[in-house]
């Protein structure tokens, strides 16, 4: 019987493009993992996050990062957040839920949204066309996430930098999504 | 290609000509022309045809506001009927046709409208076209229809693309007139983040349409040094060409910004961006616009706006006439008569409707104080006024002032009225405005240049101050205040010919009085009766006037009268802007399962569901139609193994400490004692106890579930399980995250599914009957390590599994199935198979779940458990829910195997008529059974279970057939279940 092997493939092919102001690519080696606080249990997660990760619970719509930078963590719901990190394996859970154990409940989320980093002076122009928040400097501040829709899509986004930005939209409707963030660089270029 | 009228001066770009086309003919103007100050260039005085009565129409105006200047923009597919020339920019190669005419525009056919004018005049369609009444479909309305409309649309599709956008800000200045600007810099300054628009390309308002002078500068100048100014400012963004339409909730603003319409072409761009605005505050600079007075034969070409006269003089150099009259009822008229004779052009008379003293003093021109023109002549444009007492004035142009009335239409679209003030004889804001509006310069009624810069600089600054900057301390801009009395006069009562109230639907005072007479006295009845105010302008110009006379005929006061509600948009918006990019394929998002590359290269035939796109079935080649694929599928998984994408299916990860307390309440059967390792099929009921959704919900551990739901309620059974933990029992530990995309999922079903299965799951894992029975349930890893996980479900009623692995490794795993299968000819299936079978299996789907049948109606009564509430129970012991002859769901045989059962089909008894009071039940779902060799359905009949065997009639009146069918069991494979547990 021959071996069996199963490849991964991700959602957009790897891509990268650039345009002038603006670079967008995907994201191919970070993983997530949804991690959902017990009822009455946030001060136990809370220190078992300090203990294991040296690091704060964020508040929703904020984020904490890992003094070495390997994990973000986004603060999505009152009672739940996103662990953000450098993974390509296939037990991101685990790598959690072996530091944080029974303090909260886990799910892999990292093969449900497709990820996009777009960066560059032109950015906030083009997501302008698609993205209802404000993501002026001031307001949307390094770190801030928050759910929202773009072009009838959910997204995720995440400010990474000066002008650089995270965007997750689930990996089925990948091809469509791609494409709003495509249009919506082209038309203000 | 002379261009006669052009004079001296003007904010055109002399060096940058333009050549035009209108009507085929090629005329010439500059940059900074509109469409219609170069027409006024090259005396083209006629340029349309009215609605009804098909009369010459001239250039009327100089703005938004215009009636009669409408034209058919551009040439092809781009065409665009109902162009104001007024306010399209003109471009190199501009091709413009006039619109509303049979024949040429100077030789109208239709001008013949105008002889029956007595007949034609306002509601006159309530009171014709109605006999004889055969005519009505095949002669009125078709001559209706080819005679409605002004202009004409291509009937091509729209070539060009639209966008959307969304801005913050924290003040939005609506309107770049000295009102504006002053708030702009007053904001701007002080470090707020102001939004700038006007609907203009030139910044300025009419400081570029009048000679005022503002901190010692021409108003002009000033104007293009404060916009270098705010353009230097990184916290201010100026947005020329911006139309803002709408004020809607909360300070969001509708705009739509015009991107290329200036240029020949779009070069691929968007053509307009419709911007939706969130503003903190709003400062409303919409300046006001002038209304005309009625005389008779007021609507011939040549009679103008007086303000717009002086602006096509003063901004565009053009003169519109060689002797121009000045009618008026304010001062401001007067500015017309001071600012042409100033360029040299000669006034034939200034006629003022006060008995009082002139305004100004103008040597050698004509003055008559408390005079009325009743009538005007010329052929196609002006040559002669009359007046009252009797003299005749010799004017190509009359320049007519009836008063300025503020544009107030956006503090009204949330339902604010305005109010009426006397000494302005105009509407302003009301006090119901929208949240963080304000009003200041003409639109709030401060009609005079220093009171405007003066409300515009305090409005900009207390924006500023109520977001929580400090104002800079400038002063507010310097100016005067020019003559601005006025007393209110709407119509020359004397004139015997018809007087134009709305000129673009062809609206007179008499049609005012028909309606007054008929009792239609409330301005609502006023406008649609005699459709004053329904034409493509709005009634910009003729609400006020129009409402004035009602006032006067009815003996009421002009506030009693009151005006009628205005609504977004403030001037037309393409319906491509609204569209955006929602348009063919990218009208919606598009979802693709983790196996729809592959499908594609097998050549699968797709179906819509929902967003999804999901195999329907794999044609072979040779197979012509599709029942040779589907039957084929449908064999070949019940002979040996079938393959199946299933990943569309909701998947909800519910998990916490009471979870399946939750799960307990959720659903209406039994789900607490649910052991580890096991999956239950679940019923879940709304509140009224009607069947809401079904599935399976697996129990992968103490304390996590995974539940799966249809494909089409997955969003819905998501939010009503959030719903349920976040607001009815916020006291439970559950948490609940979508894993619909996190997994890719296969059935592989048959009675070769195991040995194929075991080729694929890593050897540490036993599947064999003891210990994987039917609805077990687990973590496996497969391909050497992939984390994975089985399910034994079957839809098919086959030997069956599930099996899942994370999305990335989808398109991975229906290959190595397929390569694993293909010693037992595995046969990949699609949508149409899959309801197939489970139609044969006699199992419950959409189309028995209607959201208006009970878990008893599906033969399910005893599922819904008693020994625990959960939702829906309660309700669902209605008695009319319970009836002794209620439905019941069995299957069904055509008793001619040949005939072909349709869904939709009503059951009624063998000897009863087929009426509704007959009608016992319904066929739901039906299919061509390849295992049965005929058609075969599910359906509701009353008493349903006690009757199988019985004949019984399916009438189909909407396609005309009715079959007899034999009632029987809904299970037409397996019934014992021997291959499921096998």
């Amino acid at each position: 019987m021959p071996e069996l092997n199963l490849t991964a493939s991700s959602p957009l092919g790897g891509l990268e493009m650039q345009y002038a102001g603006v670079l967008l690519s995907e994201i191919t080696d970070l993983a997530l993992v949804s991690i959902a606080i017990p009822l009455g249990g946030r001060s136990a997660l809370e220190r078992e996050m300090a203990v294991r990760f040296n690091v704060g619970l964020p508040a929703c719509g904020q984020s904490t990062v890992t003094t070495d930078g390997m994990y973000q963590f986004l603060g999505m719901q009152i009672d739940q957040l996103f662990a953000l990190f450098e993974y390509s394996c296939n037990d991101a859970v685990s790598i959690i839920s072996n530091e944080l154990g029974k303090t909260a409940y886990y799910t892999d989320q990292t093969d449900s949204w497709a990820m996009l980093r777009i960066a560059g002076p032109m950015t906030r122009m083009a997501l302008e066309r698609i993205c209802p928040l404000d993501l002026h400097p001031d307001r949307f501040s390094q770190g801030s996430v928050a759910r929202t829709t773009m072009e009838h899509l959910a997204v995720i986004i995440l400010r990474t930098d000066q002008d650089s930005f995270t965007l997750m939209s689930p990996r089925s409707s990948a091809s469509s999504f791609l494409h709003a963030v495509e249009t919506s660089i082209e038309n203000v270029l | 290609m002379i261009q006669v009228n052009r004079i001296a001066g003007g904010l055109i770009d002399r060096s940058q000509p333009l050549d035009f086309f209108f009507n085929g003919q090629q005329l010439s103007g500059f940059s900074g022309d509109t469409l219609a100050s170069a027409l006024i260039a090259n005396d083209q005085k006629l340029v349309a045809r009215s609605f009804k009565y098909h009369r010459p129409r001239g250039i009327f105006s100089a703005g938004s506001e215009e009636p009669n200047a409408l034209v058919e923009l551009r040439n092809g597919p781009s065409q665009e009927p109902n162009t104001r020339a007024t306010v399209a920019e003109l471009f190199d190669g501009l091709e413009a046709t006039s619109q509303n005419h049979r024949g040429s525009l100077a030789f109208d056919l239709m001008a013949i409208n105008d002889l029956f004018a007595p007949i034609l005049s306002a509601g006159f369609y309530y009171k014709t076209f109605m006999w004889p009444k055969a005519f009505w479909e095949k002669v009125y309305e078709p001559i209706i229809r080819a005679s409605a409309g002004l202009g004409r649309l291509s009937g091509d599709d729209d070539p060009d693309s639209y966008d959307k956008g969304f801005l913050h800000c924290d003040v939005l200045i609506i309107g770049a007139g000295p009102t504006g600007i002053a708030a702009a810099l007053a904001a701007g300054r002080a470090g707020a983040r102001v939004i700038f628009a006007d609907e203009d390309f030139l910044i300025g308002g009419r400081l570029n349409a009048e000679t005022f002078e503002v901190e010692g500068q021409a108003g002009p100048q000033w104007a293009t040094q404060s916009v270098t100014e705010l353009n230097s400012l990184s916290n201010v963004r100026l947005m020329p060409r911006t139309s803002v339409y709408g004020s809607f909730d909360h300070g969001i603003f509708g705009a739509v910004e015009r991107m290329t319409d200036q240029l020949p072409g779009t070069r691929g761009k968007p053509r307009q961006v419709l911007w939706r605005i969130y503003s903190k505050r709003a400062v409303l600079c919409a300046g006001a616009t002038e209304r005309s007075i009625a005389f008779g034969n007021n609507d011939r070409p040549g009679v103008m706006l007086a303000g717009s006269v002086r602006a096509y003089v003063n901004r565009w150099g053009v003169a519109p006439g060689k002797r121009v009259a000045v009618f008026t009822n304010n001062d401001d008229g007067w500015r017309t008569a001071l600012d042409l004779i100033s360029k040299g052009i000669n006034i034939s008379a200034v006629i003022d409707t006060r008995s009082q003293r002139p305004t100004f003093d103008l040597p050698g021109v004509k003055i008559v104080m408390g005079g009325r023109i009743i009538n005007s002549s010329g052929r196609k444009c002006l040559t002669t006024l009359l007046l009252a007492d009797g003299q005749s004035i010799k004017a190509d142009c009359l320049a007519v002032s009836g008063g300025w009335n503020p544009n107030v239409q956006l503090s009204c679209h949330q339902r604010g009225k305005p109010v009426w003030r006397d000494d302005i004889a105009a509407f302003v804001p009301g006090r119901d405005l929208p949240v963080g509006m304000e009003v200041a310069g003409a639109a709030n009624g401060a009609l005079t240049l220093a009171a405007a810069l003066g409300q515009g600089h305090n409005a900009g600054n207390a924006a500023a101050i109520a977001i929580g900057y400090n104002p800079s301390g400038n002063p507010a801009p310097k100016a005067e205040d020019e003559a601005s009395g006025i007393i209110g006069f709407w119509h020359v009562a004397e004139s015997k010919a018809r007087a134009w109230l709305d000129l673009q639907n062809d609206v007179t005072v008499k049609d005012l009085r028909i309606a007054q007479s008929e009792g239609l006295h409330s301005v609502e009845h006023l406008k649609r009766y005699t459709t004053l105010g329904m034409a493509t302008d709005q009634g910009k110009l003729a609400n006020v006037p129009a409402l004035a006379i009602m006032a006067e005929l009815t003996g009421k006061s002009i506030p009693e009268t009151g005006t009628t509600i205005f609504r977004p948009p403030y001037t037309p918006v393409p319906i491509g802007a609204f569209g955006g990019r929602s348009r063919g394929k990218a009208f919606r998002p598009t979802r693709l399962t983790p196996s729809h590359k592959w499908a594609e290269e097998q050549g699968a035939v797709f179906v819509e569901t929902g967003m999804w796109l999901r195999a329907q079935w794999f044609p072979r080649s040779g197979e012509t139609h599709w029942r040779q694929s589907v039957d084929r599928e449908v064999m070949q998984t019940r002979s040996s193994v079938g393959v199946c994408d299933v990943t569309t299916l909701g998947k909800i990860d519910v998990q916490g400490r009471d979870a399946a307390v939750f799960l307990n309440r959720i659903y209406a059967n039994g789900f607490a004692k649910l052991p580890v390792g096991k999956t239950r099929y679940g019923l879940m009921l709304r509140e009224d106890g009607i069947a809401m959704d079904d599935g399976t919900t697996a129990r992968l551990s103490e304390h996590q579930f995974v539940m799966t739901t249809t494909t089409s309620n997955a969003v819905s059974v998501f939010r009503h399980m959030e719903f349920c933990r976040q607001c009815l029992w916020p006291g439970l530990d559950v948490h609940l995250i979508s894993a619909t995309e996190q997994w890719a999922q296969y059935a592989v079903a048959g009675p070769n599914s195991r040995p194929l299965l075991r080729k694929v799951i890593d050897p540490d894992f036993d599947i064999s009957n003891e210990a994987f029975p039917f609805m077990a349930c687990g973590e496996i890893t497969m391909c050497g390590g992939i984390p994975g996980r089985l399910f034994r479900i079957s839809f098919s009623g086959e030997l069956a599994y599930e099996i899942a692995v994370p999305a990335r490794y989808g398109d991975a795993l229906v290959r190595a199935l397929m390569a694993a299968g293909s010693e037992y000819h595995v046969v990949p299936y699609g949508t149409e198979a899959l309801g197939v079978m489970r139609v044969e299996k006699g199992h419950a789907a959409g189309n028995e779940l209607t959201g208006q049948t009970t878990a008893r109606d599906l033969g399910m009564g005893r599922m819904v458990s008693k020994k625990k509430d959960s939702i829906g129970s309660v309700l669902s012991e209605r008695i009319a829910l319970n009836r002794e002859d209620g439905l019941a769901l069995v299957g069904f045989i055509p008793v001619n195997r040949a005939e072909a059962l349709r869904a939709g089909a009503h059951f009624v008894s063998q000897n009863k008529a087929a009426i509704i009071e007959n009608d016992e039940g319904w066929m739901t779902s039906v299919a061509f059974s390849p295992s049965h060799g005929h058609s075969i359905g599910l359906g509701f009949i009353k008493r349903g279970a006690e009757r199988t065997g019985e004949t019984v009639t399916a009438v189909d009146p909407l396609r005309g057939t009715n079959i007899s069918v034999k009632i029987v069991s809904p299970h037409f494979i397996d019934p014992e279940g021997e291959r499921l547990r096998a």
